[in-house]
């Protein structure tokens, strides 16, 4: 039976450091956040991405922009 | 191994702490991955590896933003990159006469290349003066000022503060070779305002060999000495990332030695300053003791002065190479002689015909080495 897809969101980061800055300020958060490869589509950063749920999608945003991590990209994927 | 008098700190630490050891077994056996190479398990493991070593030294050095901090081959490569990228032809540098050949080296193929280097003396201790420096800047305008944070032949340390303050009240870079100074001192690079600062990862620092950092002031901005893959960044137009500390980590980095300096940051953090007074101890009564034995004269500032835990000596008739040669074969004392890779700073204290003998004591070295140390060279001096 085939996996019913997902929405997420991604987001994306100018270095690997500022991933897992991110990562792990978001986990201190409770935000579940899992790191994936970086879709090609939203562009050519840094390998990794931190996938979140979209209902966290604004308090992780305004907490990582409030902690000095640039977000370089985001984006809403389907995903499983 | 365990009979070895290991006085040779100055050149490398040895042994390395078991922390330090376990941290590289563990890199080779568990961070196998290419940090930023991918998102599977074992590239995220190694990528959280380094992230962790790099706050972990970020803030053991006292810089602000671990981005800041980057890792390099060694602490001869991170002075290239902080010297080729931000001093160019027509430029005029400041330096010292007590330099390391890793600064003085890369400082006369920039010579060549058409920049001004004016070498300013150090005093007879081997110190150079915040004076001295400034009166260099005034005669005329200065990119930048390069000097060492202590001398790996005196042990002197040279007033980091008040250099830095002279340099940018010329407008000049204040450039550093740290290389003796990690783990040494309690060096707080953020709040010393220095431009950048280089330091090797194997001597005081306790890491492995093959390893160094570059710190980077935030708007201190060189061109990169090497360019190529960092993993993010893969954009068509082939440029390197402008991002720290991508772009000024090329290639595969070395997953064992930031494993390993990593784990001696954290070995350092907790008792460092009781490990420094110990050492500056042990070093103060070899100097002492030297002097003692008579012959000797002891280059660099007098017992009293704090010191990195380097102590070179003279013998007015005795050579240098063959004390330290009869030394290890027949006393397992391990020293070295000679010119230290710093023949600007023997010429400048008037040893370069002769070299020294350099004793670099470190964190694992007791009293009894000392002793063993002390009575070897006595027997030596008495015998010849």
């Amino acid at each position: 039976m085939a996996r019913e897809p997902q929405a997420f969101v991604v987001l994306g980061f100018p270095s690997t450091h500022d991933a897992l800055d991110a990562e792990s300020l978001l986990g201190d958060l409770g935000i579940d956040v899992v790191p994936i490869p970086t879709p090609k589509s939203i562009g050519a950063l840094c390998g990794i991405a931190l996938r979140i749920a979209p209902a966290d999608e604004q308090r992780a945003t305004a907490y990582l922009q409030s902690a000095g991590i640039g977000i370089s990209a985001h984006a809403t994927i389907l995903d499983v | 191994m365990d009979d070895i008098v290991y006085l040779d700190h100055g050149a490398t630490s040895w042994p390395k702490p078991p922390q330090v050891v376990d941290a590289v077994a563990d890199a080779l056996a568990e961070y196998g991955g290419n940090p930023g190479r991918g998102a599977h398990r074992l590239a995220l493991a190694t990528a959280r590896m380094i992230h962790g070593a790099r706050r972990d030294l970020a803030g053991f050095l006292g810089v602000d933003d671990a981005r800041d901090l980057l890792f390099q081959p060694g602490c001869t490569q991170a002075l290239n990159l902080m010297l080729r990228g931000l001093i160019a032809p027509g430029d005029r540098v400041v330096t010292t006469s007590i330099e390391h050949n890793a600064v003085a080296r890369p400082l006369n193929l920039l010579a060549r290349e058409g920049v001004d280097v004016v070498v300013v003396a150090a005093d007879e201790t081997g110190t150079v003066s915040a004076q001295a420096i400034a009166a260099a800047l005034a005669q005329a305008p200065t990119r930048a000022v390069v000097f060492q944070h202590a001398s790996n032949l005196t042990g002197a340390i040279q007033p980091v503060a008040e250099i830095v303050a002279a340099a940018h009240a010329a407008g000049a870079l204040a450039l550093v070779d740290g290389a003796q100074a990690g783990g040494h001192l309690d060096v707080q690079l953020s709040s010393l305002r220095v431009d950048a600062w280089a330091c090797s990862g194997h001597k005081g620092m306790l890491g492995p060999q093959g390893i160094g950092v570059l710190y980077l002031a935030p708007d201190c901005r060189p061109a990169p000495l090497v360019t190529g893959g960092t993993g993010g960044g893969s954009s068509a137009d082939a440029q390197q990332p402008d991002v720290r500390p991508d772009r000024y980590e090329a290639g595969t980095p070395n997953t064992p030695g930031i494993a390993g300096l990593g784990a001696a940051a954290r070995f350092l953090a907790q008792d460092a300053d009781v490990q420094r007074a110990e050492e500056r101890r042990l070093a103060r009564r070899l100097h002492e003791g030297i002097l003692a034995i008579g012959g000797f004269r002891v280059l660099g500032p007098g017992p009293d002065v704090p010191r990195v835990p380097i102590v070179s000596a003279v013998h007015e008739r005795l050579d240098a190479d063959r004390l330290a040669f009869v030394l290890d074969r027949e006393w397992g004392v391990a020293v070295r002689a000679g010119l230290h890779c710093a023949p600007w700073a023997h010429e400048s204290l008037g040893t370069a015909a002769t070299g020294a003998l350099r004793f670099g004591v470190g964190w694992r070295n007791t009293d009894a080495h000392i002793e063993t140390a002390l009575s070897a060279l006595a027997r030596l001096v008495g015998e010849a």
